[in-house]
């Protein structure tokens, strides 16, 4: 039997300043509904419907695709390698200048919970760049990550390789809630 | 549990306008972040290793843990019946402007790959604003949506709610490519 047919996602094309512009505007657009449609399934949940909760699901993972199709398209997946690079390269930039500068704003005008939403996100992009650094290492030498479980928590983000704490050390939440992947 | 989250999740809060925007701007990194691990996770798997690949995904939550909480200080989860209204004027914005501008532009540009990806993206956003549209109509009398299977095309994102056709009519993928939530 002939296999089925398995369309691509759109290779890479390098035409048109505006139209990078674009579709880099597409792929934030894509991504933040996704989220959003997360965010909203475990509300719909919440609040009893669950049907709802499985459409905003769907959808968002439709926006995935999408998301993928533009990354694609603007020539953002490359190799393990290179996108363990570009994986760095992102944490570093959150954590040398985003954060901090968001954090200063955020410090100035007094918003507490903007406060604390950011320091959750830049401690814990210090594990992701020092996690990203050590596999980069390890795959320009052709080997895999140590087949150890890798836990993140579900409040702030915080996340480690093997064990989980007692208590998460950013934010408190007891180790047993932490996700395993 | 749903207490323990709550206690230390970041609340929603009336934000100054600066800190609001770096929040806003941290919401569409994180998000972004969260989407280009994912396809990483999926490279890694196809270049053979499963443990980066692990990794990749369990760094992709930890970037929903600090999307959700940006969105939530921003006060931009309500209940379901306000999440259908928002998600569909954000579908509606990308049919009605954002996409048709982007397509209008790669087509002057003669970028085929950007034309696809958008056009991919734009037939999807149809399905789902309907859908959107008629699940609000329920909520909004206190009803959840029947309980039918929602299946996205893993190309394109095509989305339909019941029976999987059986070739994409947007992308031509057969159904075996459908995802089905």
């Amino acid at each position: 039997m002939a296999e089925p047919f398995k369309n691509t996602p759109p290779a890479p094309e390098d035409k048109g300043v505006m139209t990078a512009q674009n579709i880099a505007a597409a792929l934030a657009g894509e991504s933040q509904a996704s989220q959003k449609y997360l965010a909203f399934a475990d509300v719909a949940d919440a609040d009893g419907y669950p049907n709802v909760g499985r459409l905003f699901r769907a959808v968002a993972f439709a926006e995935s695709t999408h998301a993928r199709n533009h990354l694609s398209v603007l020539g953002g997946i490359g190799t393990t390698t290179e996108n363990l690079k570009a994986a760095w390269g992102g944490e570093t930039f959150e954590i040398d200048e985003m954060y901090p500068a968001y954090d200063a704003v955020a410090k100035l005008q007094e918003n507490k919970s903007a406060q604390t939403s950011i320091r959750y996100a830049l401690k814990a992009e210090l594990d992701h760049q020092g996690i990203y650094d050590s596999t980069l290492k390890g795959v320009e030498g052709k080997k895999d990550l140590a087949a150890e479980p890798v836990r993140v928590c579900p409040i702030c983000g915080h996340t480690v390789i093997g064990d989980a704490p007692d208590e998460c050390p950013q934010c408190g939440t007891a180790g047993l809630y932490f996700k395993e992947f | 549990m749903d207490e323990v989250f709550e206690k230390r999740l970041p609340r929603p809060e009336d934000l100054n306008a600066m800190t609001e925007e770096s929040l806003k701007a941290a919401f569409a990194g994180e998000s972004q972040a969260a989407e280009k691990y994912m396809v990483f996770a999926e490279h890694a798997v196809e270049e053979g290793y499963a443990n980066v690949a692990k990794l990749f995904r369990a760094i992709s939550y930890a970037e929903t843990r600090h999307a959700r909480n940006h969105l939530r200080v921003m006060k931009g989860i309500g209940a379901t019946a306000d999440n259908l209204l928002t998600a569909f004027g954000g579908e509606s914005f990308e049919i009605d402007e954002m996409y048709p501008a982007y397509a209008a532009i790669a087509k002057a540009q003669e970028n085929a790959q950007a034309s696809r990806s958008v056009r991919y993206a734009l037939k999807a956003e149809q399905d789902h604003k309907r859908m959107y549209a008629d699940a609000r109509e329920q909520v909004l009398t206190g009803k959840d949506v029947a309980a039918q299977l929602v299946s996205v095309c893993e190309i394109c994102g095509h989305t339909v709610i019941g029976d999987v056709p059986d070739k994409c009519p947007v992308c031509a993928a057969a159904k075996e490519y459908y995802k089905t939530f």
